[in-house]
């Protein structure tokens, strides 16, 4: 599950149809970007002091002891920013934050002795389905404040949910993104340049989410959004820290 | 791009209240329609082009309801930026059902998004003798499947319609009854 | 032939020196088998990501899953890509521009709207070979770099101008810089033209037929730009495949040198392919809303088959245009339309709305009429129906 853009009424497709390599990873920076607009709207209009803000559903307090979480697939996506801005993906970071953020999920120390279990690779349709459908509903959440909700995390995934369980045996599943930005060293040096000539750059940012799905109802039963300028989870101590942050005030 | 900054800018300072609360009761929409939901919904309140409101109920990626107030003959639909290379259909006062369809087809897939037709058939609405149709739709950007149903009606020239589209699987069913009662209960006046 | 402003100094001026090192260059050679980079370096970080926009891609909605027709592209990749094509996997994508890619990891991309515009084999062989040939010399990776010593230049300059007080300064430069284009460079296009019709060559296809393919693309932009008024520089089709007409001239030019002419071009090898497929891309065509560009492209599909379908769609373009003049040209073609085999009855229901449009009651009602009796289980019968009940 991705943000993608297209929240206003009629997206524009003005990024350009361009799909060759380098143009799909600019375009993807491009439409990151406005999506990273958007993004920033929706995390921004909220109270400064939330940087990281965890919510539970209504009736929910904590998981069941020893209750079996599924992990779907963690959506992570690390990137450099150069000197001039490119947004440049990175391979080796995201391959080591994605192994960091998983070992950490799987080795917290869980009072309730909650168990994580990793879905099997092979995603069937109606999972496929359920995932883009959180996409969408994650996206829902963190954005813009509907008054009609009154402050409660009242989202569900609906009766399909339920195929989760058949194919796992869990109860509950855990849904993760992460993007997370991090300065190349000539744009370290770049923001050093630009604070004597008064100008601020941007250092990297780590925006994320972390959401639990009850399965046998499909509601979103927790949900932690998280967005700050610091985080690493390049090395597995610092992605445990990342990943404490992801999940603050888990309902364990 | 400084324009989305801008707008960033906005948001920030307005204290971001993007959606504002409509309570069940008779709700105005642009100069000359109204509505009465019975039920509470979430307006935008910002960036929607004029002789449009739009509606969400679990917010705007899953859910909208989008209402199009009095689109005069020679308007498009919504103020797509004007290139130049694309044709932006506009509306004309003669054209029957099919070719509304057909129009608000092409800004329904603007982006790249499939786009089917469902059912089409006559139907009131706002008093007037309109037309009821449903499609179907993968939104490009996340390829999440949608559903949708649309009622509209020409009165005096001009095009009134109410589009609701949702996710299909769950929020499309969850909200339809809704929708359909709200559509029941517009109504054009002067 | 007019000159148009787009066409700046003129194709002629560039062809002479285009011309004199096509006749210099020596004929291509496929490197070896490229090998996966150090995830380390910014190419492997590249590649990474292209797996994962891969692995994306095999789950999208809008992947063509049909198996013939995956493997008849994949074949004529294949013959192309010689050694190469256990690296080379083709993924057919549903969108309605004429568009084709490939990554530097092997991935292939080919949208329908490009597939709609193929004559025969060897067009689609032309513009398969030409991807390839950006793959075989890396021009990915060397855009890469060039992007971020360019750009961070650039950023450099927004600063120093921003501090002396002149323009957007930081993130307001960096974004402009962002918001660039990337295009290959006019060099990296040439260079995969040349690579691309030497793999047609070897693999048995002439190498005009690439001339051709970007000939007609000219002749589309042009009829847009006809109608449209509008130099047709931002046309999609346009600005990822700059100056049609040119390298039009230089691959003739080039293919003149080449041989091969006598091979067989494989039209009715696609035509087969495409029959199935042609009615769904048409109406994703219709809806672009570019009528000089369609237009175009049916006459020239009509040129090489007449056929009711195309008439129908012909007509359609009109009726959706709904310019001066275009209600009368869209009915010709319907009866055009109706003469000929393979019309669907799609076309009864239009009539029926531009005869009533136009007055002629009478007609319409029997356009309705004979729609009904075609589809009597149709989507819009009570539409149909109350169409009938208003003109009575």
């Amino acid at each position: 599950m991705v943000f993608r853009c297209d929240v206003v009424l009629h997206a524009e497709p003005g990024t350009g149809y361009r799909e060759e390599a380098l143009g799909k990873l600019v375009k993807r920076s491009r439409t990151g970007l406005v999506c990273r607009f958007w993004l920033m709207a929706f995390f921004l209009c909220l109270p400064i002091a939330a940087a990281a803000q965890a919510r539970l559903a209504e009736g929910f307090s904590r998981l069941p002891q020893g209750a079996l979480v599924t992990l779907m697939p963690l959506d992570i996506e690390l990137y450099s920013i150069s000197a001039g801005g490119v947004v440049e993906p990175q391979a080796e970071w995201t391959a080591k934050a994605h192994a960091n953020l998983w070992e950490a999920f799987l080795t917290r120390q869980s009072a309730l002795e909650v168990n994580f279990k990793p879905l099997p690779d092979d995603a069937d349709e109606v999972i496929q389905r359920l995932n883009r459908l959180h996409g969408a509903v994650g996206l829902a959440i963190s954005g813009f404040d509907l008054p009609t909700k009154e402050g409660r995390l009242d989202w569900s995934l609906g009766d399909e949910a339920i195929a989760i369980r058949n194919q796992t045996g869990a109860d509950y599943a855990l849904f993760s993104y992460v993007r997370d930005s991090y300065a190349s060293s000539e744009r370290a040096a770049m923001m050093v340049l630009g604070a004597l000539l008064g100008v601020g750059l941007q250092g990297g940012m780590q925006v994320g989410y972390a959401s639990l799905v009850e399965l046998s109802t499909g509601r979103i039963v927790w949900f932690n959004r998280l967005l700050r300028a610091r985080g690493d989870l390049r090395e597995l101590d610092k992605a445990r820290e990342s990943a404490d942050a992801l999940l603050a005030k888990f309902p364990e | 791009m400084s324009r989305s900054l801008l707008l960033l800018l906005v948001l920030f300072l307005s204290g971001c209240a993007a959606m504002a609360k409509i309570e069940p009761g008779e709700v105005k929409l642009g100069e000359a329609m109204t509505a009465t939901p019975d039920s509470a919904w979430n307006r935008l309140a910002i960036g929607t082009p004029k002789n449009t409101e739009v509606w969400t109920s679990d917010g705007l990626p899953l859910d909208r309801l989008v209402f199009y107030v009095g689109i005069a003959d020679g308007e498009p639909l919504a103020p797509l930026r004007e290139r130049s290379d694309r044709q932006i259909p506009k509306f004309r006062a003669a054209m029957p059902a099919h070719e509304i369809v057909e129009m608000y087809e092409v800004f329904a897939s603007y982006d790249g998004s499939t786009f089917q037709r469902g059912k089409l058939a006559p139907a009131q609405f706002a008093s007037s003798e309109g037309f009821r149709f449903e499609f179907a739709r993968v939104r490009k950007g996340d390829e999440l499947d949608m559903r949708g149903v649309a009622y509209a009606a020409v009165r005096g020239g001009k095009l009134y319609m109410l589009v609701f589209e949702a996710a299909r699987t769950h929020y499309y069913g969850k909200h339809l009854a809704r929708a359909e009662a709200v559509a029941r209960s517009v109504r054009i006046g002067r | 032939m007019q000159r148009r402003g787009f066409l700046r100094c003129g194709a002629y001026c560039g062809l002479i020196g285009v011309a004199g090192s096509l006749v210099a260059a020596e004929g291509w050679q496929n490197p070896p088998r490229l090998q996966r980079p150090d995830p380390a370096s910014d190419e492997g970080g590249l590649w990474a990501f292209l797996d994962r926009e891969e692995a994306r891609l095999k789950r999208s909605r809008f992947l063509l899953r049909d198996g013939p027709l995956n493997h008849y592209v994949s074949g004529v990749a294949c013959r192309l890509a010689g050694d190469h094509c256990p690296d080379t996997r083709v993924y057919l994508v549903r969108s309605p521009f004429f568009n084709a890619s490939m990554a530097p990891n092997g991935m292939m991309q080919v949208w329908t709207g490009l597939l709609l515009r193929m004559a025969n084999e060897a067009q689609l062989a032309a513009v398969l070979g030409h991807e390839l040939g950006h793959y075989l010399a890396r021009h990915g990776v060397e855009q890469l770099r060039d992007a971020k010593a360019r750009s961070a230049f650039g950023q450099f300059l927004g600063m120093a101008f921003g501090a002396a007080g002149v323009g957007a300064a930081g993130s307001l430069a960096q974004l402009a810089l962002l918001g660039g284009s990337f295009a290959y460079s006019r060099e990296h296009e040439r260079e995969a033209d040349r690579i691309g019709q030497e793999l047609m060559l070897a693999a048995g296809y002439p190498p005009l037929e690439a001339s051709t393919v970007w000939g007609q693309l000219f002749a589309e932009l042009k009829a847009e730009e006809d109608w449209a008024g509008d130099a047709g520089t931002r046309s999609i089709l346009f600005a990822s495949h700059p100056d049609p007409e040119e390298r039009s001239l230089a691959m003739a030019q080039n293919a003149a040198t080449m041989g091969g002419s006598n091979a067989d071009t494989g039209s009715e090898a696609l035509a087969q392919q495409l029959r199935g497929h042609r009615r769904e891309w048409l109406e994703d065509e219709l809806r672009r809303r570019k009528s000089g560009e369609t237009i175009a492209l049916l006459q020239r599909l009509l040129a090489q088959s007449d056929n009711g379908e195309l008439r129908f769609f012909l007509a359609e373009t009109y009726r959706l245009r709904a310019a001066a003049g275009d209600s009368e040209r869209a009915l010709a073609a319907y009866g055009e339309a109706e003469a000929r085999a393979g019309f669907p009855p799609e076309l009864y229901r239009s009539r029926a709305m531009l005869q009533r449009q136009a007055g002629d009651e009478k007609a319409a009602r029997e356009s309705f009429q004979r729609y009904l009796s075609l589809r009597p289980d149709g989507d819009d019968v009570e539409m149909i129906r109350g169409y009938l009940r208003e003109g009575s």
